[in-house]
């Protein structure tokens, strides 16, 4: 375990994971055009086994399959559609490094993985209802939006026991312990690492602002916002939610201007459940495409 | 209280719950567990002379909430108390036998307008737990902790776990 650094060594201890998802933005830039390239989807589909094996399984899938199977990415490309193609590769892709083992947040094996799933989960849901954000968007950014703490679990501060220790004692949000034991706050780290890994500004935004979303850029509030309402409805939940999970506060300017409402949030939780319950087992096992 | 370890009890199967799910077991021998709770309750029935017990896993207050949908019974706390306490009747537990113990209803900070669903919980929970005459003996409810939780069906001893923390017997 080692004392606290500085965000640079944070964001470059990351570097070394082999699976971070440094394609997705490449990705995530071919399947928003409405005429995505698919010779290029393909190539990059290609570049990454794991990837290009959960893309044929679902399109071989009960759901998506016809009579014919689909032998390459060329033919699963054409049948699963840019945006479902999406999907599967954010899900792969941003699973997979969530799921790398680290310790710290008193996370089980998987805990953020499963979290990030149900705050992607309920950004989708609260963006068809609230009409906020494209869904496929809302969705990666609840992948993406804590990066961050992944990061700074990965690089094992001792630090991360003194916010711990220091959130109950003094009544303080996990965001001023941060502050006040790193000298930085995780949002910082994910906002980094996004840019690091060329994300769009938006996504940056979200990843830096979820927490306060009224201090983000104007343009980005919508989605920011969503992401925060989605993120703390996520932590009621439960799903993989650590020792910071609870010691935020919400933005309520920000809500009320988006226009949420509580009710309205609560009455959304069955439908939210059901669609993680398709992801996730009573035992907490993922399963994601 | 910390629990140690106990090899009579070490190798008991567990019966997992499910986000608004109920499980009940006639097998004294048995755990039945469920997994971060958040802001939901866990709520446990256990008949310690007959040693049957069962364990509820509400998401939320009320199932008025959903307009007329088909609801699922145990993700709310209106409709899932009554059937677990059903379904441990049925399974031949008696009432009055029966203690009750609540867990979870986790809250954020400075939640006066958003995400009050732990603080909505807990008031139901009291509600009906009143309106039931249920035999209430312990409360682990509140907090800004996540709890895991699992029920000895040798003992009605409930295992909490939260991140971080060691173990304790409630």
């Amino acid at each position: 375990m080692k004392s606290a650094t500085d965000l640079q060594t944070v964001v470059e201890m990351t570097r070394s994971i082999p699976c971070a998802p440094a394609i997705l933005p490449k990705l995530l830039k071919l399947a928003e055009g409405g005429s995505a390239d698919l010779g290029e989807m393909e190539m990059l589909i290609n570049l990454d086994t794991g990837l290009a094996t959960d893309v044929l399984r679902t399109a071989n899938s009960a759901y998506f399959s016809s009579n014919q199977r689909c032998e390459n990415i060329s033919d699963a490309i054409l049948r699963l559609g840019s945006k479902v193609l999406y999907r599967i590769a954010a899900s792969t892709l941003t699973g997979r490094w969530l799921v790398h083992p680290v310790r710290g947040y008193g996370w089980e094996p998987g805990d953020l993985c499963r979290h990030s799933l149900c705050v992607a989960i309920c950004a989708e849901t609260f963006s068809k209802k609230m009409n906020l954000a494209d869904a496929s968007t809302a969705y990666t950014a609840g992948l993406i939006h804590d990066l961050g703490k992944f990061a700074l679990a990965y690089a094992n501060f001792t630090s991360l026991d003194d916010i711990s220790d220091r959130v109950p004692a003094e009544f303080s949000t996990w965001r001023e312990a941060e502050k006040v034991v790193l000298g930085f706050e995780s949002s910082e780290v994910t906002k980094a690492l996004l840019e690091n890994w060329g994300f769009p500004s938006t996504f940056v935004s979200v990843g830096h602002f979820y927490q306060t979303p009224s201090e983000s850029p104007e343009a980005d509030r919508p989605l920011v916002t969503l992401i925060h309402a989605a993120k703390h409805v996520a932590t009621q939940l439960g799903y993989g939610v650590g020792v910071d999970g609870f010691y935020y506060e919400p933005d309520v300017e920000a809500l009320q201007a988006a226009g949420f409402k509580d009710e309205e949030m609560d009455a959304a939780i069955p439908e939210i459940l059901t669609t993680i319950q398709r992801f996730i087992s009573p035992a907490g096992d993922i399963r994601f495409t | 209280m910390v629990p140690s370890y106990n090899p009579a009890t070490a190798q008991m199967p567990t019966i997992i719950v499910g986000v608004a799910d109920l499980k009940i077991s006639t097998e004294p021998a048995t755990y039945i567990a469920t997994h971060a709770l958040g802001s939901c309750l866990g709520i446990t029935f256990h008949d310690a002379k007959r040693r049957i017990g069962g364990m509820l896993h509400a998401m939320l207050p009320t199932s008025k909430i959903t307009q007329g949908e088909k609801i699922r019974e145990a993700m709310f706390l209106d409709t899932g108390i009554p059937k677990l306490l059903t379904a441990l009747i049925r399974a031949g537990a008696k009432k009055a036998d029966i203690c009750c113990k609540v867990f979870g209803g986790a809250q954020l900070m400075a939640t006066d307008n958003f995400f009050r669903i732990g603080s909505k919980n807990i008031d139901m929970f009291y509600r009906l737990s009143q309106e039931m005459d249920l035999d209430v003996v312990s409360w682990e409810v509140s907090g800004r902790v996540n709890r895991t939780i699992r029920l000895n069906n040798l003992t009605g001893d409930v295992i909490v776990k939260i991140p971080s923390k060691p173990e304790f017997i409630r």
